[in-house]
């Protein structure tokens, strides 16, 4: 009962915010076509302009913007961008599939068979990224 | 409006004991449709393969749906309404679900998100993923200085009841000045009763040119692991940790259960002139269990435009045997009209021989050619050498083509 009078009380209290919301919703796709690996802070001078595309850290930081920003990562990548590596099943290593993008640093490059058993260890979390709950047909072929 | 872009992929490989010539067709659809008050759309994506040379086993087709869902988007409040199968990534949640997502604008600088459906698992017969989803968001921004969002994720099965998974967290972007942002989430595990994972990141660029960041991360396995799926990768396993091998050779139990990891990084990046940048980076992982280890080195790329270039040398050094390499990648690209060559080199110097191989390398080349502005075909080849691989060789043939210029590379740039 009690969890129950909270959820409505929730409830009521979104339904009285949304109602009284007006914000302006963001572009659905980007008004300027950009390419390549982006510094938004060439245009954008809130605070957009940090999702500098070229900086070393943003590779570690994109999983951050994704989950508190997914609209604003929506405004020019597609969900397809994104299943290229956080993808249900994949059988092509996204380093593999842009051989002719290499400044994009995608992961899994060269000998990743032996690779993977030394980043496994070094920090497992990262596999768990992508190879968690998805996309583990191929580590299913050895670890049982 | 209809737009489709199609990828079509050519693959040659060999493995240990046969040749591979899977071809792969990549599509992606999207039909959009201006409504009163937003738009709706629906949006799919795919693949399937056959193989052309190996029809011998179960696998020589293969296929699936990345994504397929219908999308509501309002004009107003950032109203997202999306049905089928979606991916979802909302604080602590970062699930692809068949089912539902709503997330808006509230007053007073909220916002919230909820979705619930049934969670897609590649595996769901190996360890239990669960077989109903849901979860939510609810965070308050003040534009030009903080998002701070809480959310929660639970996962569990029809059957027995049994919770496959529980999350809670709190994410955090600060952005208090142009030139300074900190990003970082704790989440919180409650089936295992522990707190997963706290990772921090602070960048700083207190000039254009000069950029400075640092990032901390603590993970514990235990609880960071829970409701994974992947045999090598579930808690499960782990804490069956040591317990035997399977009968294809690999360890159950990987990963010790016991383990936590505390990582501290930072990096420093210079502008040399422009296009050209230098990053300094340093990594040290203090384990619970297994020692420590340090990683660090530099990179160097120069991206004027029509060509670009990049150097890039890591040394691993670690406690471990197997963390202690060295690590370099040399790579440069060029365009020349409508032609591009890449060039890209991989290697891998060990300090102790892994299967009597102390290098490992690798190094390809790939050429596109730009017909027109909807169609690119590219071609590469691969050798590879290592201590799984003798020699290796394989190649990879793509063409590109959008059905609808604008619309088709829509979010499909680089």
């Amino acid at each position: 009962m009690k969890n129950i009078c909270l959820g409505l009380l929730v409830t009521v209290l979104l339904s009285m915010l949304y109602a009284c919301a007006h914000t302006q919703s963001l572009a659905r796709v980007h008004p300027e076509e950009v390419k390549g690996l982006v510094d938004c802070g060439e245009c954008h001078t809130d605070r957009w302009a940090l999702w500098n595309h070229r900086a070393a850290d943003f590779y570690n930081k994109h999983r951050f913007f994704a989950d508190e920003q997914s609209k604003a990562c929506n405004v020019c990548h597609q969900e397809a961008f994104c299943a290229d590596c956080h993808a249900h099943k994949e059988e092509i290593k996204p380093s593999d599939k842009y051989k002719d993008e290499p400044e994009r640093n995608l992961p899994h490059r060269g000998d990743y068979i032996n690779q993977h058993k030394i980043d496994g260890r070094i920090n497992p979390a990262y596999c768990v990224k992508c190879h968690g709950r998805q996309n583990n047909e191929r580590c299913r072929s050895c670890h049982r | 409006m209809i737009s489709a872009s199609s990828d079509t992929i050519f693959r040659l490989r060999e493995t240990r004991d046969r040749d591979l010539y899977p071809l792969y067709e990549y599509l992606h659809l999207s039909t959009v449709q201006q409504v009163t008050g937003g738009v709706v759309s629906f949006n799919m994506g795919g693949w399937g393969r056959v193989d052309l040379a190996d029809r011998t086993t179960e696998d020589h087709t293969n296929g699936d749906l990345q994504y397929g869902y219908l999308s509501y988007r309002g004009d107003r409040n950032n109203l997202v309404a999306n049905l089928g199968r979606v991916w979802v990534t909302e604080g602590v949640a970062s699930e692809r679900i068949d089912g539902a997502y709503w997330r808006s604008d509230l007053a007073a600088g909220f916002m919230a998100s909820a979705f619930a459906g049934r969670p897609v698992v590649t595996e769901p017969n190996a360890l239990a993923g669960g077989d109903v989803i849901y979860g939510g968001r609810i965070a308050h921004s003040l534009p030009g200085l903080y998002t701070i969002g809480v959310s929660a994720v639970k996962t569990s099965q029809v059957d027995d009841g049994a919770d496959v998974l529980e999350r809670e967290g709190i994410d955090v972007w600060l952005h208090p000045v142009k030139q300074v942002d900190i990003t970082g989430i704790s989440s919180y595990s409650s089936r295992t009763s522990g707190w997963m994972e706290n990772t921090y990141h602070l960048s700083l660029a207190p000039l254009h040119d000069f950029r400075v960041s640092a990032d901390l991360s603590a993970i514990n396995y235990r609880h960071y692991l829970d409701g994974v799926t992947t045999p090598a990768l579930s808690v499960n396993n782990a804490l069956n940790f040591g317990a035997g091998t399977s009968a294809a050779g690999a360890n159950n139990g990987i990963l010790n259960p016991n383990e936590e990891l505390f990582m501290l990084g930072a990096s420093v990046g210079y502008t040399l002139r422009k296009n050209l940048d230098l990053v300094a980076d340093y990594r040290h992982f203090d384990y619970k269990v297994q020692g420590d280890a340090h990683y660090f080195g530099a990179n160097l790329t120069y991206t004027p435009g029509t060509y670009s270039a990049g150097l890039q040398i890591h040394r691993m050094d670690g406690g471990a045997e197997r963390l202690s390499y060295d690590e370099f990648r040399i790579w440069a690209s060029r365009r020349w009209g409508k032609v591009d060559v890449t060039v890209d080199l991989f290697d891998v110097l060990y300090d102790h021989d892994i299967n009597d191989v102390s290098n490992s390398f690798s190094i390809s080349g790939a050429v596109g050619y730009q017909f027109s502005p909807r169609l690119r075909a590219t071609a590469d080849v691969e050798y590879m050498r290592g201590p799984d691989y003798e020699n290796q060789l394989q190649g990879l043939i793509k063409l590109t083509y959008a059905f609808d210029v604008k619309a088709g590379t829509e979010g499909r740039a680089k």
